[in-house]
């Protein structure tokens, strides 16, 4: 790196007051700390600048491939450990198609790799998925996480949130198009302040893709108003989600009482809460019971969307007109009974038709609103004297809503800025909309190059998904609790790389895949690294990992040819087992069941419905996040094996599987066991596995399908839902 | 080793050195008790795997090792059910003359509207040696007041029904964290052999307001969470074998991927994730013959059935529900939650429009029932070791806004909700709190619903200060902040 290029003009400063008076630095910074902030004792890492880091000069330079393998084999060698050798390139090419694009590669794709001579094979495949579509449906998966994102608003009724599902595509599209973080963030705090407005005319409109980037703010669960005590509730929940998830502060902890454990007084809680006080939602449309407050007009602005929605609607409307006229006749049949003498009334069979058409009525109308070019999303109040302008934003004691104290004034967290400072909001010349630009004053704090935070926890995270284990183990905690970093030269490290590279996340992960760190085993068994190092946290072998619910159903889906590749738009609603969409019901108009190819998109389109985890996935810990989550829980438990073995799901796939092995495969067992290894698992089965399989075919029972057998067993084998 | 393989498996916070010899012992002795429940890896890494069935060494001795809750979906009316308050009678269609000073704002300003009080068409008796008072809509439950402890003036942070029931069901009133079921199989594991820890039978009409959250793990391991088990039908989701399968098919197939299984973990032995994986698989087919079991009611006599009201339709369903959580009482399961009534509707406790008629329809449904839960543990010995718990989200209203009409219905109050407890250590006859004389909101100190939680967990042996689990930059609990243990109603 360039050393005269300075990303981080804090540490500038403070290389500076070192290097020239350091005593005096240091004293003044005291007095200035001990006056203006609680948090008067010296704070370190991670709130202090990242300064610029030389890898590790470590011997063994054979076992380098990039500078992570600096970082990580001078921390190894200080236990007497080393990385383990490198995984096979078969091993390799799972690891990297699972990694990036959440699916098995095909048997093609594994000969492509292994038969390709050239020495850059590995990094071009690392290119070719990063470049591919289905990555960002992969990685969207992880943001959408934290990003506590669902179709549904929680609480009673569980309401849908119809226009939620674009800021899905958003997520997918920015991960695809190599958004820079930075704007990244900017788009999803305040997409709708961006903008820098010069003249004394109207605001302009926001444009399309920051008003779906801001549905970020909204997806908190949202049950029907209180005044006041919902509004700090709303505006709290914005203040913490956005510190956990941008700034890896749990600054939520603190707003009943000082932060237990970092240094985040009670005041600043409320100092963050008032970038927001200015959030203004439109007002509930006409209709909705629930009071989930109204979209914002956003136009389809993705290629081909406007024609898509266009074509759908018309197709939805014509839908109607069937079930329509069935409910009008058959209230006229109803009618005119009543007022007969005697009165006749509705045969059982009729009243079925007319609730079912009633409930296709309900779902269609559902998918119209779908359909609309608007957005869940919010904006600033169009100030006075036409909206509120800005509210005093107080300390509120012990967190409850009546119980006002002390005005503040928006500011950063003391703990990174070592003051309490007011934060400069940046209106307009002629200061016309004093609404504006609080939060946009946040965003780009956030997304500045001077804050130590931002960089560092997203090179975490993404190093936490590559790996299963961040370098800091919580990544949404950068605080005391989370027990620190195990390699913070090496966060350091990549959060400089990830600002000089623009804040390219693509470019993070070409450093991460191409380390040697990345590639190494993970069937290497060394015991003194086992005794030394028991959690492998120093990373001396490669972390086998059991996939995500997601990636497991699309690679069910994958094996048996039957995914659905289509990409983006509304909600999927894949079959439940049996019974289960009656039972857990709110109405009719929730899970609309399609047992076609449109259920069998990738699961990133399942629709999220907060009262109701799909069972199968549930049972590999999806959640339908109702808070903000950094990452999966790992279990094994009897429910998942009934779901993967008994599941309508794994075996309706199963037996397409079968078919489909039979068609490529041939009647010869042999064939047809070597075919079903190499789609499940990418290699070909081993002489006494075949034996092994062959045997089981042959006693298979009479009227059982012994290929199916077969592939149930593949899609249950710990080694197709582990990737080594 | 010994019989009890929970004595062995104390753990403490932290990730204890005999974790590994642990899993080594389960995998290998008695597979059998990883099956409620599994592995998981805590939030904070793959550093540790919690092991579930770990039990922690209870704070203190207690009776109950199982609870049952009852919850009342859509908030009960106290006063025409626990709460015998004459003057409401004596003021019916007036406005309400007192109201106590420690009434929240929100209540004072309701009650600044046009209102009237409204009186319980329900006659009040006492009853047992305690001589409390029960409404006549609960005559069979009334036998058993003895052995009930009631709370009076709970207090819980929201009105609505959505906030009201996470907030009773899971100590907070935001989404996302875990239920009280799973803090009680997090803190004392899981006692049986072939079925989940933690079981949830809801109401058959339908699903409570929030669904799946009442009674989901939160930031828990998912190894925490509830597993809905249906009265009728198949009784676990997936637990039919496929179509075309037989049971000898089915055990080719689990022998041929247990091969498989040990062979790809070949060396990769100590990996205990992918070996409890490998159990899991045999678990899953024992729960296949134990659960149906479980809920083939063909081995419990007339005389039982009756007692749960199986014998008439309008307690059959409820009574299936108190019936089979004995059952599961039986087998060991920790913690089982019954739901009654659904969200919204008639079927719903939330009598806006016609308390009288409402409240007779949903005690009818539930009083014969639930007695006879009480009386068939009692006489089988297993209520010492189990706490009953009957709980709803909140109580309702004394009074109307406007004013009383033909069919008079009450409004949610989170001032006054009513609830009890039997069983284990309870102290039958014992009461806590009190509301005041029109029943708004506690008498002089409202009991916070973590105090309730406190107490739950504290009869069950478990330390609420000390059931902790870290996530998000917090030690969390289920009570949150300091909650008070209500010593009144222990024996």
């Amino acid at each position: 790196m360039n050393p005269t290029k300075k990303l981080f003009p804090l540490g500038r400063t403070a290389t500076a007051a070192i290097v020239g008076c350091f005593l005096a630095g240091c004293l003044l910074a005291n007095v200035l700390h001990a006056a203006s902030a609680p948090t008067n004792s010296v704070v370190g890492w991670p709130f202090t600048p990242p300064a610029e880091i030389k890898p590790p000069l470590v011997r063994h330079a054979d076992q380098i491939t990039n500078a992570i393998d600096n970082f990580i084999l001078a921390r190894l060698k200080e236990k007497g450990l080393t990385l383990a050798p490198a995984a096979s390139a078969r091993t390799l090419v799972r690891r990297l198609y699972f990694d990036l694009i959440g699916l098995p590669p095909s048997p093609t794709e594994v000969d492509a790799f292994l038969n390709d001579p050239d020495p850059k094979a590995y990094a071009t495949l690392v290119d070719k998925l990063l470049d591919d579509s289905r990555y960002g449906e992969r990685w969207a998966r992880f943001w959408l996480d934290l990003a506590r994102y669902a179709d549904t608003a929680g609480y009673e009724g569980d309401p849908d949130l119809p226009n939620a599902w674009r800021y899905r595509d958003y997520v997918i599209d920015a991960f695809n198009q190599d958004k820079p973080y930075d704007q990244f963030v900017i788009e999803q705090i305040a997409g709708d302040e961006a903008e820098e407005i010069m003249g004394a005319g109207d605001l302009p409109d926001s444009k399309p893709e920051p008003t779906v980037a801001l549905t970020f703010l909204r997806l908190a669960p949202f049950t029907e108003p209180r005044g006041d005590a919902s509004r700090h509730e709303m505006l709290s929940e914005m203040t913490a989600t956005v510190s956990s998830v941008f700034l890896g502060l749990t600054v939520g902890c603190a707003q009943c009482h000082n932060h237990k454990y970092d240094r985040i007084p009670t005041k600043d809680f409320y100092r963050m809460k008032a970038f927001f006080s200015t959030v203004q939602l439109q007002r509930p449309l006409p209709g909705d019971i629930f009071q989930l407050g109204g979209p914002l007009p956003a136009a389809f602005y993705r290629k081909g969307e406007k024609e898509w929605a266009a074509k759908l609607t018309d197709q939805r409307n014509a839908e109607l007109a069937e079930p329509r006229s069935l409910v009008a006749a058959l209230d006229k049949i109803e009618d005119v009974g009543k007022k007969s003498d005697p009165k006749i009334s509705l045969t059982p069979e009729q009243r079925e038709q007319r609730s079912k058409a009633k409930a296709r009525i309900r779902l269609v109308e559902q998918d119209l609103k779908r359909l609309q070019p608007v957005a869940m999303s919010l904006r600033h109040s169009y100030g006075p004297p036409f909206e509120p302008g800005v509210p005093e934003t107080r300390v509120l004691n012990r967190g409850e809503w009546d119980k006002p104290g002390e005005v503040v004034e928006p500011g950063f967290p003391s703990v990174i800025t070592g003051n309490q400072d007011p934060a400069p909001i940046r209106l307009d010349p002629f200061k016309r909309w004093p609404t504006r630009s609080r939060r946009l004053a946040l965003a780009e704090w956030i997304a500045s190059s001077e804050n130590p935070m931002t960089a560092r926890v997203m090179v975490n995270r993404l190093w936490d998904w590559h790996f299963g284990r961040g370098l800091v183990a919580t990544p949404s905690d950068f605080g005391k609790l989370s027990g620190g970093a195990s390699h913070p030269e090496l966060i350091d490290w990549l959060a400089w790389r990830f600002v000089d590279s623009k804040w390219s996340v693509k470019a993070m992960h070409r450093l991460i895949l191409n380390s040697a760190t990345y590639c190494q085993s993970s069937r290497y068994h060394d015991s003194k690294a086992e005794t030394a190092d028991p959690e492998n946290t120093l990373l001396w072998r490669f972390r086998p990992r059991r996939l995500e619910a997601e990636a497991v159903r699309d690679a069910v889906l994958a094996v048996s040819g039957r995914l659905n590749p289509e990409q983006f738009g509304l909600p999927i609603f894949p079959p439940l087992p049996e019974g289960l969409a009656e039972e857990v019901k709110y109405d009719d108009s929730k899970w609309a069941t399609q047992d076609g190819p449109e259920g069998r998109k990738r699961s990133v389109y399942i629709y999220q419905q907060r009262s109701m985890t799909m069972p199968f996935m549930q049972t590999f810990d999806s959640v339908v996040c109702d808070a903000s989550r950094d990452r999966r829980q790992v279990s094994v438990t009897p429910l998942q094996a009934l779901a993967m073995y008994n599941g309508r799901f794994a075996n309706e796939e199963a037996t397409h599987f079968a078919a489909r092995v039979r068609k490529d495969a041939g009647e010869s067992p042999g064939a047809q066991i070597q075919l079903a290894f190499k789609t499940a698992l990418g290699r070909e089965p081993a002489p006494e596995e075949s034996e092994r399989m062959q045997a089981l075919m042959k006693s298979s029972t009479e009227g059982s399908d012994a290929v199916a057998a077969v592939c149930r067993v593949l899609l249950n084998a710990n080694e197709f839902v582990y990737v080594e | 080793m010994s019989n009890n393989p929970f004595q062995d498996a104390r753990w403490s916070r932290g990730y204890g050195s005999g974790r590994r010899q642990f899993l080594g012992r389960m995998f290998h002795g008695f597979g059998g008790i990883a099956l409620s429940g599994l592995l998981a890896r805590e939030a904070r890494g793959a550093s540790p795997i919690i092991d579930p069935l770990a039990v922690k060494a209870p704070a203190f001795p207690r009776k109950a090792k199982n609870c049952i809750m009852l919850f009342m979906c859509g908030g009960v009316s106290q006063v025409d059910s626990f709460e015998y308050k004459p003057k409401l009678n004596e003021f019916h269609g007036k406005r309400i003359p007192h109201i106590p000073k420690i009434a929240s704002g929100e209540l004072q300003g309701r009650l600044t509207f046009a209102h009237q009080c409204v009186g319980s068409p329900f006659k009040f008796q006492q009853h047992g040696q305690s001589r409390r008072y029960i409404s006549e809509l609960f005559p069979n439950l009334a036998r058993h007041v003895d052995d009930l402890a009631f709370i009076h003036g709970i207090q819980v942070d929201n009105q609505n029904h959505g906030p009201a029931t996470l907030h009773v069901a899971t100590g907070s009133q935001f989404p996302g964290s875990p239920s009280v079921g799973s803090w009680v199989r997090y803190g004392l594991g899981s006692a049986n052999q072939n079925l989940p820890g933690y079981v949830v039978i809801q109401d058959p009409r339908g699903a409570p307001t929030n669904g799946a959250a009442v009674w989901g793990n939160g930031y828990l391991p998912a190894a925490y969470q509830g597993t809905f088990l249906r009265p009728t039908g198949t009784p676990i989701v997936d637990l039919a074998r496929p179509q075309g399968v037989s049971a000898a098919q089915q055990r080719q197939e689990f022998d041929a991927l247990a091969w498989l299984n040990r062979r790809h973990l070949g060396d990769a032995s100590r990996d205990s994730e992918l070996e409890a994986r490998i159990s899991a698989y045999e678990l899953a087919f024992r729960m296949q013959t134990a659960a149906p079991e479980l809920v083939d009611l063909s081995g419990e006599t007339e005389e039982t059935k009756a007692l749960y009201g199986l014998d008439h339709p309008k307690t059959a369903g409820f009574g299936r529900q108190c019936l089979l959580a004995r059952r599961l009482v039986e087998r060991g399961v920790r913690h089982t939650l019954l739901l009654h009534g659904v969200q919204i509707g008639k079927d719903s406790w939330d009598d806006h429009g016609n308390v009288k008629d409402g409240m007779i329809k949903h005690s009818r449904e539930v009083d014969l029932p639930v007695a006879g839960l009480l009386a068939d543990l009692k006489r089988r010995g297993l209520l010492d070791e189990t706490l009953v718990v009957w709980a709803s989200e909140m109580g309702r209203t004394s009074f109307v806004t406007g004013s009383v009409g033909d069919k008079v219905g009450r409004d949610h109050n989170g001032h006054a909700l009513c609830m009890w407890m039997a069983g284990g250590d309870v102290k039958g006859g014992a009461t806590a709190g009190a509301t005041d004389d029109f029943s708004l909101c506690a008498a002089d100190e409202p009991i916070p619903i973590r105090d309730v939680h406190a107490t739950l967990l504290n009869l069950l042996g478990l330390d609420e200060e000390n059931l902790t689990y870290h996530y998000a930059g917090r030690i969390r609990r289920l009570t949150d902040i300091q909650a008070n243990v209500l010593r009144q109603i222990i024996a």
